[in-house]
């Protein structure tokens, strides 16, 4: 039997908070005073605060009969400590399963750093490495870095040891 | 000077619990579990209060109250006390009451079989006429009615106005809890307050318009 709720008073904005504090008797006199005023000349603003007593005449003769909320009983706060210990321990067996994949997972993230750093180092320096001749092998060696106290085998020889001579004396 | 001597020592005794209790969760926060269950004791029956006053059922408080703590204790670490610990651990139960209620799709109370216009009217009078002393009858019919115009308040208004009218809570301390202004917590419960009688308007009413022209035709 579900009622429809009627509507209901407004009161003027400015006035709201003087009218709550004048229903519950906690007005200054001066404010009390402008309230009275105000409520001589609103029917909304008076309407409203008629409600409010009303509401507030229910509270005052229905609240110290209403059930309050149930007291803590006098073991809560060490029930409560032994609750909060086990969900300690619970999360911290949860953290234990896992435990040795973390380790395992910290150990390769590890490992392929320092590979990642090795190769790295080993590159930069392939790169910046000065190219000197002595770095070079094989046939390639002879050819762009001649041994100078070695005999030239054939003319074409000569002529690279010539070239590269005035090359290095600026004659070209 | 005698009689200065109390006015001053409140705040110095104030003060000194506020430290206290600063030292206390400093203690906690580094793990220490007596100080923690210090604190639970402190705020127990205020947390009580506060979820029975939203939930308004004896059932679950103390579960739900246990997991607040839980919560807190949880989470103590990254309270950075610029706020008072009670503040702080209002607003998580408020907020778990919350969830609880979320979580469960509460609603409020249908009652089957409601009080008569008549029955409305003539408590209304008896609280009306504020008399001093009600027959256990009376007593157990205004518990009944006021319970029943409570429950078909909207959540937020029963709420307010079941934490401070029956809890006991302040206006300032509901406006730190529920972050709002201090006026607009005066302006709520006037409203709420005025809302009271709403399901039962038209009843009282119609019983009002009923005695008036059973009196008229009387005298006629």
């Amino acid at each position: 039997m579900e009622m429809e709720i009627q509507p209901r008073a407004l009161a003027c904005r400015e006035y709201e908070t003087l009218l709550a504090d004048y229903v519950l008797g906690e007005c200054a006199p001066v404010e009390a005073s402008r309230v009275d005023s105000h409520l001589r000349g609103c029917r909304n603003c008076h309407a409203a605060l008629e409600e409010a007593r009303a509401g507030s005449n229910w509270l005052r003769v229905g609240v110290p009969l209403l059930d309050k909320s149930p007291e803590p009983r006098p073991e809560f706060a060490r029930l409560t400590m032994a609750r909060i210990r086990s969900e300690a321990e619970q999360a911290g067996d949860r953290s234990g399963f896992w435990q040795p994949f973390v380790v395992f997972a910290w150990r390769f993230a590890a490992t392929a750093m320092v590979a990642l750093v090795i190769l790295l180092t080993y590159a930069v320096r392939g790169h910046y490495a000065p190219r000197t001749a002595a770095g070079l092998q094989g046939p390639l060696a002879d050819v762009f870095a001649p041994d100078p106290t070695r005999v030239p085998a054939n003319q074409d020889e000569i002529l690279i040891m010539v070239a590269e001579t005035d090359h290095a004396n600026g004659n070209d | 000077m005698a009689a200065s001597a109390p006015a001053l020592s409140i705040p110095i005794e104030k003060r000194k619990s506020v430290e206290e209790e600063r030292e206390l969760v400093r203690m906690a926060q580094r793990g220490e579990e007596p100080a923690f269950e210090e604190l639970v004791r402190r705020h127990q029956q205020r947390v009580f209060a506060l979820v029975g006053g939203i939930l308004r059922r004896q059932e679950d408080v103390e579960d739900i109250a246990q997991q607040v703590f839980l919560k807190v204790y949880l989470s103590l670490r990254k309270f950075d006390q610029r706020a008072a610990f009670s503040t702080w651990l209002y607003k998580i139960t408020v907020n778990e009451c919350w969830d609880y209620l979320r979580k469960k799709k509460v609603r409020p109370l249908v009652y089957e079989s409601d009080l008569s216009e008549e029955q409305v009217s003539r408590l209304d009078g008896i609280v009306s006429a504020e008399r001093v002393s009600l027959n256990p009858n009376e007593r157990a019919e205004v518990k009944q009615l006021l319970e029943r115009m409570l429950d078909r308040l909207p959540e937020q208004d029963r709420q307010l106005l079941v934490l401070k009218e029956i809890e006991g809570f302040s206006v300032q301390e509901l406006a730190e809890i529920l972050g709002l202004n201090v006026n607009t917590v005066k302006v709520r419960l006037f409203r709420a307050r005025g809302r009271i009688l709403d399901g039962y308007r038209r009843r009282l009413g119609s019983a009002e318009r009923y005695g008036a022209n059973s009196a008229a035709n009387r005298e006629g």
